[in-house]
């Protein structure tokens, strides 16, 4: 069990620090929301399975209410942080913003 | 923030006398400040008797065991009871501020099956819209079918989380103004993912009006109706009377009586300040 936990955690760190770096780095607004809508899926997924293994010690009522719990944080943010990204990228189309190539230096 | 205000508002005279008064304000203020005793200075009222009492007798005397909820609701209900009445006339002032009636010259109406667009102008605004028919604005864009849906799902969730955070002020981190502003959130989110329009004609703005003035109203009708059972105001120790509850958790109860109160009022004043803000006033096109 705790193998499992450290590396859904481990899995889910990289996924949060890969998504912090390109939020940084990547050229324009397009393809910074990528990493931003990215690390909110399936980093928060890996680490949420890592706590729930890690909380699977001792089983009892109370951690499988804790676990539904996590479960239900991980539907919702699947639910609602890809919606918060397309209609920020929709809204960013509608504005008119164009994005980045590799010829026009931003 | 008063002086950068009268800067940027009135001409030179007014400028230059009108920032000295505030400067003059300012002084007397700082001035006044030398009397409080230091911070954190062991010997000061607050920290020589209030704060120990509060902490060492506030589960007995109250029954409520989140200490923030019994300071704020019951030692300190009359303040926050102002408080309450401060985000009242915050909602009051930017509806007097902004809100314009007057009707727009050019109305646009949109036949839904087909996307044609229709434009009256200085007609009147009733076309007799069957389903067929919609009022748009001018910088109409088309509903998206995700933000939509996902917004349908959501709301509801919001809104129930809110009314746990305002009904279980008393044992976990929360309370009446948290509450109220998810709920009120949750409203603006159906807001920005339909259109400001379709808000105003489910959410009435007499309702909200009312519900503003009505949470004030429960606040200090639970202190009024304390006073007349002859405790002082807002001792909700004195409702044991007329409440068929657990005497030791009377208090509780009170609470949360107020905090509802509290929710109501920061309810309708968030989502009186973002229609007012986001239509300037008009009510009908925003974000």
């Amino acid at each position: 069990m705790d193998i499992l936990a450290i590396f859904f955690l481990v899995t889910g760190l990289i996924f949060f620090t890969g998504g912090a770096i390109g939020i940084i780095r990547m050229p324009d607004f397009y393809s910074r929301l990528h990493p931003a809508g990215k690390l909110d899926t399936l980093g928060i997924f890996a680490m949420v399975l890592g706590l729930i293994f890690y909380s699977l010690h001792h089983f009892s009522m109370d951690t499988l209410i804790s676990i539904l719990k996590m479960l239900l944080i991980v539907f919702f943010v699947f639910l609602s942080s890809p919606t918060a990204t397309h209609s920020i990228v929709d809204a960013g189309m509608r504005a008119g913003l164009r994005h980045w190539t590799k010829k026009k230096r931003r | 923030m008063l002086q950068q205000y009268s800067e940027q508002a009135g001409g030179q005279k007014i400028e230059i006398h009108s920032s000295n008064h505030s400067f003059a304000l300012w002084r007397l203020l700082l001035y006044a400040t030398a009397d409080f005793p230091a911070w954190g200075d062991p010997n000061s009222p607050a920290n020589s008797y209030l704060s120990p009492h509060y902490i060492q007798k506030s589960i007995e005397e109250t029954g409520v065991p989140n200490l923030v909820t019994s300071v704020l609701a019951d030692y300190r209900g009359f303040d926050t009871m102002f408080e309450t009445a401060v985000v009242f006339c915050a909602g009051l002032a930017c509806f007097l501020l902004l809100r314009n009636f007057k009707q727009k010259e050019e109305n646009f109406y949109r036949h839904i099956p087909t996307g044609v667009i229709i434009q009256f102008k200085k007609g009147d605004k009733t076309l007799p819209v069957g389903k067929e028919f919609e009022h748009i604005d001018t910088e109409w864009i088309p509903y998206d079918l995700i933000i939509k849906t996902v917004c349908r799902i959501l709301i509801p969730f919001i809104q129930l989380y809110a009314l746990y955070v305002v009904a279980h002020g008393d044992f976990s981190p929360g309370g009446g103004f948290q509450g109220g502003v998810i709920f009120g959130s949750s409203l603006m989110l159906y807001a920005i993912a339909y259109n400001l329009r379709t808000l105003v004609q489910r959410v009435k703005e007499k309702l909200l009006g009312l519900f503003c003035a009505i949470g004030v109203l429960i606040y200090a009708g639970i202190g009024v109706v304390c006073m007349a059972l002859g405790g002082n105001f807002l001792d909700y120790g004195k409702l044991s009377q007329i409440l068929p509850v657990d005497p030791g958790h009377i208090r509780a109860y009170g609470m949360l009586g107020v905090e509802i109160g509290v929710g109501i009022t920061v309810m309708a004043a968030m989502v009186i300040i973002y229609v007012n803000i986001v239509s300037i006033g008009r009510h009908d096109e925003g974000l």
